[in-house]
């Protein structure tokens, strides 16, 4: 963590003691790194354990959710079992909450509900206490998701939230909040959209993206990303060499 | 992981006072610390959407106290009866609250 480091525009070349790169941290990563290391010194876990449950989950996403989403949409009784009980309906595509070795949670939260959207009401899902979201099924959720602008905004004005994401709902749609602050984790069921016949479950999950399932965007045929917008960088590094790029 | 609840009464649950369409009021509990009912659904009147399971309340949890299981409820509110001056009438709001959080209204 701590390392020299020299600048290569430097005239004299001096070097700079060692000292962390980040001038400040906060109480709650100093918190986490002292319960870590207490933790691992006590034998409860090693240090490789903890990297390689960080490195999976940072590598979960929302495939188990959207093939969820298009499960529903083509069966009818997979989607009666799922509004029954969503905990248990999970399994189906693979994803176990009570199983922490899997793709579950080591957790208590393990009540699972799907929020059923109609063309008539419309579900968004916030945590405002913390940040409490489905990651068995959506993996990590997006920075967006845990800053404190979302998760005090969407209650008060979710409308206006939402049409900065680009969905601009009418007035005659019943646009409904789930605060997800207890142990229920929660995720939305859209609407099936027009123009999609006959499509296979793959076919379908690939326009369930995971801001589809969050309530910030609506699927529709040949929207497979949700959209960011692109930066060009303003001064590219020009190449010196006739033969392109020499990152390459 | 799974923490073991022990309960210290008989039956160790709170009775469940609510069902499913009731009105309910959220208390303005004082709290010490710790809890999960927001500020914003304090004093407010919603209806019971749906039972969810039973569990300590968070302030006993959160400090590893036993405590006896109650019944959390999902509650929903209408936007117009949170916020001052929201312009949609249809617009609503869940959360999640357990029972002892809730008084009943009369209607």
């Amino acid at each position: 963590m701590s390392t020299e480091h020299k600048h290569d525009d430097d005239g004299d070349g001096h070097e700079h003691p060692a000292a962390p790169m980040v001038e400040e941290i906060t109480d709650y990563e100093v918190l986490e790194i002292a319960v870590r290391e207490l933790a691992i010194e006590h034998g409860l876990f090693t240090a490789e354990d903890h990297r390689k449950f960080t490195e999976w989950a940072e590598s979960v996403g929302p495939a188990a959710g959207s093939r969820l989403v298009a499960k529903a949409w083509t069966d009818p009784a997979f989607k009666a079992r799922l509004l029954e009980d969503g905990t248990k309906a999970c399994k189906e595509v693979g994803v176990d909450w009570t199983e922490p070795t899997g793709v579950g949670t080591p957790s208590d939260y393990t009540n699972f509900r799907v929020l059923e959207d109609t063309p008539t009401l419309h579900h968004v899902i916030v945590c405002t206490l913390c940040s409490c979201y489905p990651r068995p099924l959506l993996g990590m959720s997006p920075e967006w998701y845990r800053s404190t602008n979302y998760r005090r905004r969407l209650v008060r004005w979710p409308r206006e939230v939402l049409t900065e994401f680009g969905l601009v709902l009418p007035p005659e749609v019943e646009v409904r909040i789930e605060d997800s602050n207890q142990k229920c984790r929660f995720m939305v069921l859209p609407v099936r959209p027009k123009g999609t016949e006959n499509w296979t479950e793959e076919q379908l999950a690939a326009i369930v993206t995971r801001d589809c399932m969050i309530g910030v965007a609506l699927p529709q045929p040949g929207r497979t990303e949700d959209v960011h917008p692109i930066h060009k960088a303003r001064r590219p590094v020009q190449s010196s060499s006739q033969h392109g790029s020499a990152a390459e | 992981m799974q923490k073991d609840k022990t309960v210290k009464n008989d039956d160790g649950h709170t009775p469940a006072r609510f069902k499913v369409g009731d009105r309910v009021q959220v208390k303005d509990m004082p709290n010490i610390f710790y809890t999960r009912t927001q500020n914003y659904v304090r004093g407010a009147i919603g209806t019971i959407a749906a039972r969810t399971y039973q569990d300590l309340i968070p302030e006993d949890e959160a400090f590893n106290y036993d405590g006896r299981l109650e019944q959390y409820y999902i509650v929903r509110f209408r936007q117009k009866d949170l916020w001052e001056e929201y312009p949609f009438d249809s617009d609503t709001l869940q959360t999640e609250l357990p029972d002892r959080w809730l008084e009943p209204v009369r209607s």
